[in-house]
């Protein structure tokens, strides 16, 4: 049980250091902490050209989707990042548990994620006046953590499917996209078609957000804990299919021997 | 006149050589209809929000000036990927003219994305595709996007010197969509802005296309949007001779 | 032609990750040597030793830390857009071309770039496919190429502006045994046609043949100048014993090392045996003192022959 813990741990920060030159500053500053608060002022004008909500609808929107954006490209690179240093075959082929091996890897995605978004947070407050009561924040936080966990499911899964297409970065930036446009965070879920409504609520991200606005609109834990508990059973599933598929994948590799890229 | 025959077989060559990735041209085609698809489903959600061909123009811009922020450093950095930064700089052409031909064939790529977002606004928003004054867009857009490849280059000569400056780029595509009032009035921005949006030849460029489109005077952004255009190609000029030697002398030229 | 005045170049980098601690390496300790009109002149060194530091000196990629050097009468550092109107550089490897576009189109654009005229390119272009011999397949595209196919592409976006003196790095590196035989032919070429030539490398065999005159660069300066022949008969006096061993550790190797009269031991590792390489001044007769060090080490052949240019190059580069 240790040993699987320390794989958990030790594999995944040793790779997050690996294969993230973020940790420089001079990238994961201007990509990863400014980028969600420029992206929050872009939107909340546009909401204000449209005279859509208010500059704190847009905050909480895009402050929780910016998650999304840390915790897919950090799967997806984690996993495909893997192949192009050609230690795919070198990773699986270890008696290391594999589970706790890919785990491991989500692990530092999904706090990474969490921070990002909360720099978003940040930023609103400080740069578009956004507040809320303060016996809040600890429920927002965890509507974050909920938010990122489920970005980071759908990260492995979109980085196990890119793994098998070949172009994890496409996949990755497509699935950004329709989170950006369905998941209520700039267009309110009741304006949307009807099909895209739907769509949203089987994706990440959506109740997180919806349950955020209430909170910081003064709603208590207990007033969003269907969304809550929607949102983390998403996020399991999400994890779930992508560890299968990888899984999955790794096996048909083995067989036709495309694991790493050639 | 020599330097306008090397911009030119620089330019025609870097078009050719982006046309033929695919990841580029998807990333130019795709992404703008993202944030017009944004901006057309905000604007319909209330009644007070301006026109919706108001918004396929500027979302369309917004994609030209993603695909040259994203991709001009990102081009430096290729080339530099492609061993060919030294090459480059090894040619006894001045710097400004092996470059600036790139930035200006990614700007010049971001016409597709023009073509696509007005199409896809038409096909699936209804968006009326009537132009104001055709014979002035025509003219609008290559000044938009020849300014848009102009700042860029600025942006780039920074990146033959920092290899990770093409992050800060990014980091400033909100930003530049934000302050050059593609999609968002400048007078609901807060006043300070207005002298950095002067500032920027892009806002220029967007306001003459709009114009051009919509309606009103054209002419007065036209030559605003040249002058600036004159003047980032002055600095950057500068720059790259400053750059350029404190890259020969820090060894960042290559990647090893 | 060529001149490096007491060239010296240090890197200066970082290790770590949240502590960054600078690193100085010292790439290039003070090098001097010049070139002549229409020489071939050879850098030759192991990787790391600081030749391809020195050649991007000189073609103008790099500002010395201290030092001079002149190309053509002119300064580096000074007149660098006048340095690099005359010279061409050529350096190994896949990268350095336009992958997705053909051979022709990428001559044009260097053509232009490097300021070969309008009216002349068409034919000047011409003129090198040919002297490379790549003539016939210009318009497929260079990522269908070998590796041999885009060195000679390489040495034809060069030369292609017709420069005095062509530097050439490592160019025959990661080619074939036939297409690096015909890159030296053509590199004869070029000197056949006037020009001077500055050549690195680290194959002895290759700096042998090629060469008028020879540099050997070991970790940043030189150790040993002159023609091929002179740098052999820096060792001519002595003798080479070679001696297969199975299975000899570093400790065994030093203290052979430290015998006297032995100027230098090479290594060689061929799959279970390695190949002793002693090298050992004249008229010493030191075999049976290196076969008593070698007490209880599995030995095999033992036979003695006259020393090559390549014992040369292991005594020089084993000194430092």
């Amino acid at each position: 049980m240790r040993t699987w813990f320390r794989i958990f741990f030790i594999g995944g920060v040793i790779s997050f250091r690996a294969l993230f030159s973020w940790i420089r500053p001079s990238v994961y500053i201007p990509t990863l902490l400014l980028g969600p608060t420029t992206q929050i002022l872009f939107f909340a004008y546009l909401g204000r050209t449209a005279h859509l909500k208010s500059d704190s609808w847009f905050v909480v929107g895009n402050a929780v989707q910016s998650a999304s954006l840390a915790a897919l490209f950090g799967m997806g690179f984690a996993i495909d990042g893997e192949r192009w240093t050609q230690t795919l075959s070198a990773v699986l082929a270890t008696p290391a548990n594999r589970a706790a091996l890919f785990l491991g890897r989500a692990l530092p995605v999904l706090v990474n994620a969490a921070v990002v978004a909360s720099t978003g947070f940040v930023g609103g407050a400080l740069l578009l006046g956004f507040r809320m009561p303060w016996s809040s924040v600890p429920t927002l936080a965890l509507l974050v953590l909920l938010a990122s966990f489920a970005c980071t499911g759908l990260g492995m899964l979109v980085g196990a499917v890119g793994l098998r297409m070949r172009d994890v970065p496409i996949i990755a930036n497509l699935t950004m996209a329709v989170l950006l446009i369905f998941c209520g965070v700039n267009v309110p879920l009741d304006k949307l078609p009807h099909w895209m409504h739907m769509t949203a609520e089987g994706l990440p991200v959506t109740h997180a957000i919806d349950a955020a606005r209430r909170v910081a609109a003064g709603a208590s834990l207990g007033s969003v804990e269907t969304p809550a508990l929607t949102e983390l059973g998403l996020g399991a599933v999400y994890l779930l299919v992508g560890f299968m598929l990888l899984r999955l994948f790794e096996l048909q590799g083995r067989r036709h021997g495309t694991l790493d890229r050639a | 006149m020599k330097a306008a025959r090397i911009f030119w077989t620089g330019f025609v060559l870097h078009f050719k050589n982006l046309s033929a990735s695919p990841f580029m041209m998807t990333t130019a085609a795709i992404w703008p209809l993202v944030y017009a698809t944004l901006a057309f489903l905000m604007f319909r959600a209330t009644h007070q929000a301006p026109s919706l061909l108001y918004a396929a123009l500027g979302a369309a811009v917004m994609g030209i000036w993603s695909t040259t922020a994203t991709s001009a450093g990102g081009a430096i950095q290729q080339q530099r990927w492609w061993g060919i930064l030294e090459i480059l700089v090894a040619a006894p052409t001045r710097l400004i003219l092996v470059l600036a031909p790139i930035t200006v064939a990614i700007a010049a790529i971001g016409v597709y994305s023009i073509g696509s977002t007005l199409l896809w606004g038409r096909l699936l928003f209804g968006v009326p595709l009537h132009v104001s004054h055709p014979l002035l867009f025509a003219v609008s857009i290559p000044a938009a996007v020849l300014s848009i490849g102009l700042l860029g280059l600025l942006l780039a000569s920074t990146f033959v010197l920092y290899r990770s400056a093409s992050h800060l780029s990014q980091a400033l595509e909100y930003p530049i969509w934000t302050i050059t009032g593609m999609l968002i009035p400048l007078s609901l921005l807060p006043g300070w802005v207005g002298p950095i949006a002067w500032a920027l030849a892009p806002t220029w460029g967007m306001r003459a296309v709009r114009r051009a489109a919509i309606g009103g005077d054209v002419g007065t952004p036209l030559l605003v949007c040249a002058a600036l255009s004159v003047a980032y190609t002055i600095l950057a000029a500068l720059l790259l001779h400053h750059f350029e030697r404190l890259a020969r002398d820090r060894a960042t030229l290559s990647l090893t | 032609m060529i001149e490096a005045i007491e060239l010296c170049r240090t890197y200066r980098t970082s290790t770590g990750v949240l502590r960054r601690k600078p690193l100085e390496v010292e790439a290039v300790r003070g090098i001097s040597f010049a070139v002549e009109q229409g020489e071939l002149f050879g850098l030759l060194g192991p990787n790391g030793a600081g030749k391809t530091t020195t050649i991007k000196m000189l073609i103008t990629l790099l500002l010395p830390t201290s030092g001079q050097a002149r190309v053509l009468g002119r300064d580096v550092v000074e007149d660098a857009r006048d340095v690099r109107k005359r010279i061409g550089y050529v350096f190994g490897g896949d990268r350095g071309l336009y992958e997705r576009l053909s051979a022709l189109d990428n001559l044009r654009y260097f053509a232009e770039l490097y300021g070969v005229s309008g009216k002349a390119q068409r034919r000047r272009i011409d003129e090198v496919l040919e002297l490379v011999g790549l003539k016939g397949r210009e318009s497929e595209r260079v990522e269908g190429y070998s590796r041999g196919m885009r060195q000679r592409l390489h040495i034809a976006r060069g030369i292609l502006h017709d420069p005095e003196v062509v530097f050439l790095d490592e160019p025959t590196i990661g080619v074939d045994p036939v297409g690096a035989r015909e890159l030296r032919g053509t590199i004869g070429d070029l000197i056949s046609a006037g020009k001077t030539v500055l050549l690195t490398t680290h194959y002895m065999f290759e700096a042998d043949a090629l060469c008028d005159r020879i540099a050997v660069i070991a970790k940043g300066r030189i150790v040993g100048e002159g023609t091929p022949a002179e740098l052999k008969a820096g060792v001519a006096d002595g003798r080479v014993t070679e001696i297969e061993v199975f299975g000899v550790d570093d400790a065994t190797v030093e203290r052979l090392r430290a015998l006297e009269g032995v100027t230098a031991v090479a290594v060689e590792e061929h799959d279970q045996r390695q190949l002793l390489v002693v090298q050992t001044a004249a008229e010493r007769e030191l075999t049976a003192p290196l076969l008593a060090q070698l007490d209880g080490i599995a030995v095999g052949r033992v036979g003695s022959r006259e020393p090559t240019l390549e014992d040369a190059y292991v005594a020089l580069v084993g000194g430092e």
